[in-house]
């Protein structure tokens, strides 16, 4: 029997006639090639069957666009999932029939970069990569996630947040100001200095209650409480060069950034809690841009340069045994070479009193020219799926830097408990701070084999701790980021699951905005 | 004891297949594998000097859909594998596979990030496509050509006889009668277009002028199999490859020369795939100056006073060379950049996208027979970026994209004129 084409239906005609009047007919794709490029990733959903594709491609252009297709969304009480770049399928992929992607492609342009008071007004596609460049020509920066530069900077701003240089900016949504914003129900919403002016994002406060927490949460709204079609963000003081430097080609290339202003550091320590003392030593002489904990296959994901690289160093032990308990830091000359000179001896006394030690300089040789500067502009992060096809991570705790020890401490012990499926990855302890170190995170990151029936198997696995966390009223570690199921067990440990459900209940009163994240109301 | 190490079950994650031939079991590897981090739509990270030249996928550019970009490829890939869609299920499947102009910039910036050959995989979704469905009605015109004449622009094989004759003026060998260490492949492009022949002329002066032992094979030279190798018609690859290889090999030459990006990139690379092995180096003609230039051999007699860019076509970049994981992906990068610069009055500026990050001319991959609007579209990015760097001439190495860098430019305001390396070369000689 043929199958039922779900095209030649007089309801998804009606709806794709109302989205090419909104948007143009060549801005709108119900075909199957095109959906089909619109439903998975690495992540599990795919692999386990349970994403599926979109009804609908709608490329809106603008923010009028945007409503009007929101609108419609509403009208025919159909789901609809704004995306950016569309990394990360747990949230960005449909696990219902019948959902509308919104994606952005015709929204990159960057309106303004404010280089007196520092910010940029950018639109949904402009990557952070795009940003950085705009940015470093004017003396300034700003960060990105370890899922490389190619994320789109406004979804890179309201999702997770966790940046290379977070130890110096913050959490990323700390840094947006004002925001153009298409609600659930296709209401318009200008906040900070757009309330007033829409030309004019420098502010970021009000009007009335800081409704930007709403993109915020613990790791934002993953689409859940509309689009932001328009964004202002605040871009920071940066003493590197104007142009970022490179050399060598793909895959084997090298960024130094000049010595009189940036310096890498690697020391190692005994101890997982000799390490974070180190860090918070750091923050307490507020020196530094970058100061992570990486676990150690954080070391090699970054830096191999093929599978086979990846696993012969591996089993060499190059960076097991020589990157354990080690602290990476940079130090920036922010202000001038004198700035990064008196860093230099802070941080050496601090290392000297705790008792750290700088690894093997043939190793630190071998590693930082390579990969180190990927935590300032990642351009690497995909590389995490290569030596086995994906990675989990076990849950995320975002709280302090002691805290995140006992966190990743637990996260040896399942990992041990679960290998196999999970591969050889010397602990998933990695910690970093934000804000000079007085808040922190841990999340627990490894390599398993993207394998259906592994995946499968290990989902249940950390579906099952999650609610062991959640009974437990474990109140940190719980992995909210993942979406909307983990969310809902996450909100009423953190006590904040009525203030989430009565915003969503007012803002999107048919919940098509990418239901069930970030809550369901009625669950 | 140590505890045992727990590795990846499957052998591929911890050595990629590079043994050929490229088949089903490898196209759904790479699909499956794919991550979806898009970082096949953009020039890496580390490279993306402005948010205007950013980008790195035409396709994806101009398409703007996920569906025409490496990642979409990569999800029809596995579907059709999967069976969960066939090829005649959407008659977008075509624009998908053939709107784009293998140029491979999604393929080198993947390659950034894990061990995949894109590029092979488009070959063989496009070879497959046809296996269904026949050849496209746009490639009609190449494919007839091909299979009576042996070239892809529909002229007798007794036409390349025009610019051969003009050569044995110059008293070049005639390869079919004698014998020389050099052969110089010029290729149907050259070969055949009126517009493009002074080239090949001057090459050959410069070559005779510094006495290297050099022959042509005239109105015997066949197609190097690259057009169909890229719309996906292996078969007529697989033809015309052997075929050369095989003579070649018998002429007895030490070295194989080309002009042509398209014929150096399939003879360099792609003829490894081929059962018969080459007995002979491939270079491009640049590679071989480059050379003559190292020695102080060529002897410039004027000052050229020109600012220019240097426009690195595909086929001589990043895919001009076999694909060895973790190996720098080389290609034809310094060589005609060092020849620019030894010539006198000349100033070489860069591109923001160059090397194995460039952006693509637009002519390959069967555009620009088949999809002239896209490949002239792709054109204009191009001009408009080496515009940007204020240099008066484009300066380029491949007959594809000087032709379709030209043809895009035509009712662009602002013209940027386009030449060829060895034309500049000559000019000063
Ligand atoms: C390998 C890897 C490593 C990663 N490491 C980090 C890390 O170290 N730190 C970190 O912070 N994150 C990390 N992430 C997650 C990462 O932050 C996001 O994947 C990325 O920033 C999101 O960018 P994107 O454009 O792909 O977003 P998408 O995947 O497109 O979107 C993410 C979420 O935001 C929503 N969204 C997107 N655009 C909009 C919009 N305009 N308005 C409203 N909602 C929107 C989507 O609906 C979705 O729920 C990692 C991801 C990967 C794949
Ligand atoms: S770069 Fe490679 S892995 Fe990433 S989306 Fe493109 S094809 Fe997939
Ligand atoms: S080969 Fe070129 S046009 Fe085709 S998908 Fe890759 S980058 Fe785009």
């Amino acid at each position: 029997m043929a199958k039922k084409d779900i095209r030649n239906n007089d309801r998804h005609q009606q709806i794709l006639q109302a989205f090419q009047a909104a948007v143009g007919p060549e801005n709108v794709k119900d075909n199957p090639a095109t959906v089909n490029a619109y439903y998975g990733d690495w992540l599990p959903p795919k692999l386990l069957g349970m994403s599926v594709p979109p009804e609908f491609v709608v490329l809106p252009n603008g923010t009028l666009e945007t409503q009007a297709v929101i609108k419609i969304c509403n009208r025919y009480k159909v789901p609809f999932i704004p995306v950016g770049s569309n990394q990360w399928s747990l949230t960005g992929s449909p696990n219902r029939q019948g959902t509308v992607i919104i994606d952005c492609k015709r929204m990159g342009k960057i309106h303004e970069i404010d280089e007196k008071n520092m910010y940029a007004v950018i639109e949904p596609l402009v990557t952070l990569a795009q940003l950085q460049a705009e940015a470093y020509k004017r003396g300034l920066y700003i960060g990105s996630p370890e899922a490389s530069a190619t994320a789109s900077a406004i979804a890179g701003h309201c999702f997770q947040g966790m940046w290379g240089v977070g130890y110096r900016l913050g959490v990323a949504y700390r840094n947006i100001l004002g925001i153009e914003w298409v609600l659930p129900n296709g209401e318009i919403l200008r906040t900070g200095s757009f309330s007033l002016d829409a030309q004019n994002g420098f502010w970021g406060e009000g009007p009335g209650p800081d409704l930007r927490g709403m993109l915020r949460g613990y790791a934002g709204a993953m689409g859940g409480f509309g689009m932001v079609t328009k964004m202002a963000v605040k871009l920071h003081p940066y003493p590197g060069p104007k142009t970022w430097p490179v050399r060598g080609t793909i895959p084997n290339q090298i960024s130094e950034l000049p010595e009189d202003r940036f310096k890498w550091y690697i020391i190692k320590y005994d101890s997982l809690e000799g390490a974070i003392n180190f860090m918070y030593e750091i923050g307490k002489a507020e020196i530094a841009g970058v100061v992570q904990k990486w676990p150690t296959v954080y070391y090699i994901w970054w830096w191999a340069n093929s599978n086979e690289q990846y696993w012969t160093e591996w089993q060499k032990r190059t960076f097991q045994d020589n990157v354990k308990n080690a602290v990476g830091v940079c130090l920036w000359g922010f202000t001038s070479p004198k700035q990064l000179e008196y860093e230099k001896r802070v941080l050496e006394d601090i290392i000297k009193e705790t008792g750290g030690k700088p690894i093997k300089q043939e190793v630190f040789d071998l590693w930082v020219p390579r990969t180190a500067n990927n935590w300032i502009r990642d351009t690497h992060g995909s590389r995490m799926m290569r030596p086995s096809g994906t990675f989990l991570a076990l849950r995320l705790q975002t709280d302090t830097l002691k805290y995140a020890v006992d966190h990743v401490r637990q996260g040896y012990e399942w990992v041990e408990k679960f290998s196999p499926p999970i591969l050889d990855c010397d602990g998933p302890d990695w910690i970093g701070g934000y804000d000079f170190g007085h808040f922190g995170f841990g999340e627990t990151d490894f390599p398993v084999e993207k394998r259906a029936e592994d995946i499968g198997d290990l989902m249940n696995k950390l579906l099952a701790m999650t609610k062991e966390d959640v009974q437990n009223g474990l109140e940190n570690g719980i992995g909210p980021f993942l979406g909307g199921p983990y969310h809902q067990m996450a909100a009423p440990v953190f006590n904040y699951e009525h203030l989430l459900k009565g915003i969503k209940k007012a803002i999107d009163p048919n919940f098509v905005s990418n239901p069930p994240h970030n809550i369901d109301p009625n669950a | 004891m140590a505890k045992e190490m727990l590795l990846p079950k499957d052998p591929r994650y911890l050595r990629y297949p590079l043994e050929t031939p490229f088949d089903k079991e490898k196209a759904r590897w790479i699909a499956f594998n794919c991550s979806r981090c898009s970082v096949c739509k953009w020039v890496n990270s580390w490279q993306v000097k402005s948010a205007r030249y950013a980008r790195i996928c035409p396709q994806h550019t101009r398409y703007l859909y996920d569906s025409h970009s490496g990642q979409g490829k990569c999800d029809l890939a596995l579907a059709i594998i999967d069976g969960k869609m066939k090829w005649d299920d959407d008659p977008e499947i075509k624009d998908i596979l053939f709107r784009c102009t293998m140029c491979g910039g999604c393929d080198a910036m993947d390659k950034n990030i894990r061990d995949a050959e894109l590029i092979k995989l488009y070959r063989w979704m496009r070879s497959e496509y046809i296996k269904a469905l026949g050849p496209l009605p746009e490639h009609k015109s190449l494919i007839d050509s091909l299979k009576q004449y042996d070239n892809v622009w529909l002229q007798p094989r007794a036409k390349r006889n025009s610019w051969a004759q003009d050569l044995k003026n110059l008293g070049i060998k005639d390869l079919n009668n004698e014998k020389a260490d050099v052969l110089l492949f010029v290729g149907c492009t050259y070969g055949l277009s009126q517009e493009l022949k002074p080239t090949i002329l001057n090459i050959a002066k410069i070559l005779k002028q510094n006495k290297v032992d050099f022959g042509i094979l005239g109105d015997k030279e066949i197609c190097c199999g690259s057009p169909p190798d890229k719309i996906g018609l292996l078969d007529e690859f697989e033809r015309l490859g052997t075929a050369n290889i095989k003579r070649f090999n018998e002429l007895g030459i030490k070295t194989l020369i080309t002009p042509c990006a398209g014929c150096y990139g399939t003879i360099r690379v792609e003829y490894d795939e081929l059962p018969v092995k080459k007995q002979f180096e491939v270079l491009h003609v640049a590679e071989y100056l480059d050379r003559l230039v190292a020695d102080k051999k060529i002897n410039y007699k004027k000052e050229l006073n020109l600012t220019v860019t240097w426009h690195d076509p595909c086929h001589m970049g990043r895919m001009g060379r076999p694909y060895v994981p973790g190996k720098d992906l080389e290609g034809v990068y310094d060589e005609p950049r060092r020849i620019l610069k030894s010539i006198p009055g000349i100033e070489l500026v860069e591109m923001e996208r160059i090397r194995e990050y460039a952006w693509c001319c637009g002519g390959g991959g069967g555009a620009f027979t088949g999809f002239k609007d896209f490949a002239q579209w792709t054109a204009r990015e191009r001009l408009t970026e080496a515009k940007d760097t204020g240099a008066d001439v484009l300066i380029t190495s491949c007959p594809w994209c000087e032709s379709n860098l030209r043809a895009g430019g035509i009712g662009m305001d602002e013209k940027m004129e386009v030449r060829n390396l060895f034309d500049l070369m000559m000019q000063a000689l």
